[in-house]
């Protein structure tokens, strides 16, 4: 263990500071360095200005506004708060995916991670074979929020799909699961629990950062495996926990390519799959409500940013980082 | 940035103010060119809104943007080519893609400044564009003889004006059509469906054929506008009244009502089949499917089914009086107010409809032709047995249609889709006809406010 901390405060300590002042030089090679730095940067800033930034902030403008699309920038009127009144108190629908987008994400994520911490643990062993299974559980995930995927699902998932022919050997009478308003939106978590991939992946380089000699010192006290999973690898892995629960909830909240080819863009049968973002894209490009639509995407990212906001502030109580200062 | 710059002050601390300025400058610069640019290309955009009266003969590339398949687009294809051969100064920027998603595309295209010179519309979507000022007022070309309607049923351009503007020009007429697999009907002896039967009639048919033959007998439109207004019509309603709704909580409740009872007696397929059927979708119609024997869609859709399925298929009006029908037009040619070239526009759309090459080239693909003489050349030259299918049964409804109600305001894309939830929550069982009714009516009012 010595022999493995030992080079790392060495390492930030002088080392880090030299490269500090390398870094300053002399005034004149600073200058052409930085202009240099910015005209590389250029495309980057060009695009996050062109592509991100102006359109966010005309969209936080027109959220204010009547817009409906066809109309010509110049004749949109100003409507002040009167979207974000009709979201909170007067549109049912609102509310309805709001509610879908919220049991998809608190099912569908916690699912999803503990599917990929799973499996991370059976594939992080020296098995035969096992670099063959890490790709295959990782495939579906590289597949993504592709359109083939999504209608392969609703092929299987049908009536006369591939899901209900399996029950059938088992004597199962199958549901038209992604035409029942009662399953439908199980079939997307489904979908989504399955591209566990990429968080098992990021899962499995945590499980290798943690260090042996803490699993052999456990043993040494007489922690059986389940003890060493919860008092070494959950507290070690818990960085790379954190940081998939950031990232996987942001990734429920958006889902919208799967719910948008099963329902045929509609959010049915009956709104069960009409997740926030099709709800607001049918608001924008169905309907041609785009301030309405607007103001929607709007209290969408505030949302989202405050649920991120909390993971933050309840993660210092869980999250533990081996090479704080506490340790 | 960098820790030694103060981002800030213009204190000149010695060296790090000559780095600071021209750093400042650049990012400002950067900052004006990223905000000016779409700004500018807005300004092209809109900049040459010229009258449109130009040289005739300047070489002109005229843009153009329908749906449809790929037999439509070869047959729109052809009489674009003979435009060109007759007018060798225009060459057309085609554009076409499937109906889902069309109209997201033309609203996207027309928000970015950049919507085709003439497009394909339906009576869906019409209002939302005229409403708002999108679409070009033919009026004037009709007056001047510019835009030839002389030859057309007065009804059929009527039903392209909106708010007193003709926003778009009937690129063919169809009407609600009734198919049923006429295979399945034979094979076990059961009688075809026909042109005036009840509604009544209708579903006790659907019963006997359900019981005889296990394929359910016909899909539930209670989710369906066009099947709902053709009822609402013979109740001595209709879908819309000037800017309200033209029917009543218990009209859709009744509604609801006569086809739970349908349900009941399984004359129609199960909810989940019902939902798949209630796509727009041609190839997911039950009919051609095979999970009904009927499927309720436009007349003009006829030969497109038929190539999705291998049995002989029979189109026949919707039950009830069939002068609650009316000749509609399946879909229009409309042209970009905005448009440099909307003289031109407007000229193409003359041709597609009174030039009898490019009448011909297009058949009935968009419905029966407008213009009533070339009309009656095509279906003397049609041999395709689906096209002169439509068309017999077409022009024996036009003996019997009724007078063309409004042109559907702007709302109506929502309250479609209102129709369809409410529909499925009583199907599903999620809620009685009368609370789904309820339910409809609260949205509809939002809709069309």
């Amino acid at each position: 263990m010595a022999l493995t901390t030992a080079p790392d405060p060495t390492r930030r300590g002088p080392g880090s500071a030299r490269a500090h002042t390398d870094r300053r030089g002399p005034g004149r090679f600073r200058h052409s360095e930085g202009l240099a730095g910015y005209v590389f940067l250029s495309p980057w800033l060009i695009g996050l200005m062109g592509v991100t930034a102006v359109p966010m902030l005309l969209s936080l403008y027109l959220s204010f506004t009547n817009y409906d699309i066809l109309t010509p920038f110049s004749e949109v009127e100003w409507v002040g708060l009167a979207n974000y009144e009709r979201m909170f108190t007067a549109d049912p629908s609102y509310w309805h995916a709001v509610r879908v987008t919220l049991t998809f994400a608190l099912i569908a994520v916690p699912l999803k991670l503990a599917a990929a911490l799973g499996v991370a643990l059976l594939l992080n062993r020296a098995w035969r074979g096992v670099g063959l299974f890490r790709g295959l559980f990782y495939l579906p995930s590289l597949l993504g929020g592709s359109v083939a995927l999504a209608i392969v699902w609703v092929n299987m998932f049908n009536r006369d799909g591939a899901f209900n022919s399996l029950l059938s050997l088992f004597g199962i009478q199958g549901k038209p699961w992604v035409n029942d308003p009662d399953w439908a939106l199980e079939t997307l978590m489904v979908l989504a629990i399955w591209q566990f991939g990429a968080p098992m992946v990021i899962f499995l380089a945590g499980l290798k950062q943690v260090p042996t000699e803490l699993y052999e010192a456990a043993s040494v006290d007489g922690a059986g495996r389940f003890r060493q999973f919860r008092n070494v690898t959950l507290p070690m892995l818990s960085p790379v926990i954190f940081f998939n629960l950031v990232l996987e909830t942001i990734n429920g909240f958006q889902g919208f390519t799967a719910a948008f080819v099963l329902s045929n863009g509609t959010g049915g049968p009956v709104d069960s799959t009409l997740m926030y973002t099709l709800n607001l894209y049918i608001t924008g490009f169905t309907e041609l409500d785009m301030g309405y639509a607007s103001a929607m995407a709007w209290v969408f990212l505030l949302a989202i940013a405050v649920i991120t906001a909390v993971f933050f502030s309840t993660g210092r109580f869980w999250v533990h980082y081996s090479d704080g200062e506490d340790r | 940035m960098h820790p030694a710059t103060p981002p800030t002050t213009d204190t000149p601390v010695g060296r790090t103010h000559r780095t600071a300025l021209p750093r400042r400058r650049l990012l400002r610069g950067l900052l004006a060119v990223t905000v000016a640019a779409p700004l500018m290309f807005g300004a092209a955009a809109c900049g040459d809104d010229d009258d449109g009266a130009a040289d005739p003969n300047a070489p002109v590339k005229l843009s153009i943007f329908w749906w449809g398949g790929d037999a439509r687009a070869k047959l729109t294809e052809d009489a674009l080519a003979l435009y060109t051969r007759k007018h060798p100064n225009v060459t057309f920027e085609k554009t076409w893609q499937a109906n889902q998603g069309y109209f997201d595309k033309l609203a996207t295209l027309t928000a970015g400044g950049n919507p085709p010179d003439l497009f394909q519309i339906d009576d869906n979507y019409l209002a939302e564009y005229a409403a708002r000022n999108s679409t070009l007022d033919l009026t004037s070309y009709q007056k001047s003889g510019k835009l030839d309607t002389s030859k057309f049923p007065e009804s059929l351009w009527q039903y392209g004006v909106v708010d007193g503007k003709l926003a778009g020009l009937a690129a063919g007429e169809n009407t609600q059509g009734l198919v049923y697999n006429k295979t399945l009907l034979t094979r076990h002896n059961l009688p075809e469906p026909t042109t005036g039967m009840s509604w009544e009639q209708h579903i006790a048919w659907a019963e006997q054929v359900t019981a005889r033959t296990k394929v359910p007998g016909t899909q539930d439109p209670s989710a369906d506008y066009k099947a709902f207004w053709v009822w609402l019509r013979q109740q001595g309603k209709d879908l819309y009244k000037g800017n309200e709704l033209g029917f009543t909580a218990e009209d859709v409740t009744r509604w609801f009502e006569l086809w739970k009872g349908a349900r009941d007696r399984k004359a129609t397929p199960t909810p989940d089949v019902i939902h798949e059927g209630n796509a727009t979708d041609i190839t997911k119609q039950l009919v051609v499917t095979g999970k009904a024997a009927t499927s309720w869609v436009w007349a003009n859709q006829m030969p497109d089914l038929k190539k999705n399925t291998k049995d002989e298929l029979g189109v026949i009006a919707y039950p009830g009086d069939p002068s609650a029908q009316w000749a509609r037009a399946s879909m229009y040619w409309s042209v970009f107010k905005g448009s440099k070239n909307r003289d031109i526009a407007v000229d193409v759309i003359n041709f597609l409809n009174n030039d009898q090459e490019a009448v011909k080239l297009l058949g009935t693909d968009r419905g029966l032709p407008s213009n009533l003489d070339l009309r009656r050349v095509v279906s003397d030259g049609t041999t395709d047995p689906a096209m002169k299918q439509s068309i017999a049964v077409e022009a024996e409804l036009t003996q019997k249609f009724g007078k063309s109600p409004q042109v559907p305001i702007k709302g109506h894309s929502k309250v479609k889709s209102e129709l369809i939830k409410a529909a499925e929550n009583a199907q599903y069982g999620r809620a009685t006809p009368a609370q789904a009714a309820a339910q409809f009516i609260e949205a509809c009012k939002s809709a069309i406010a």
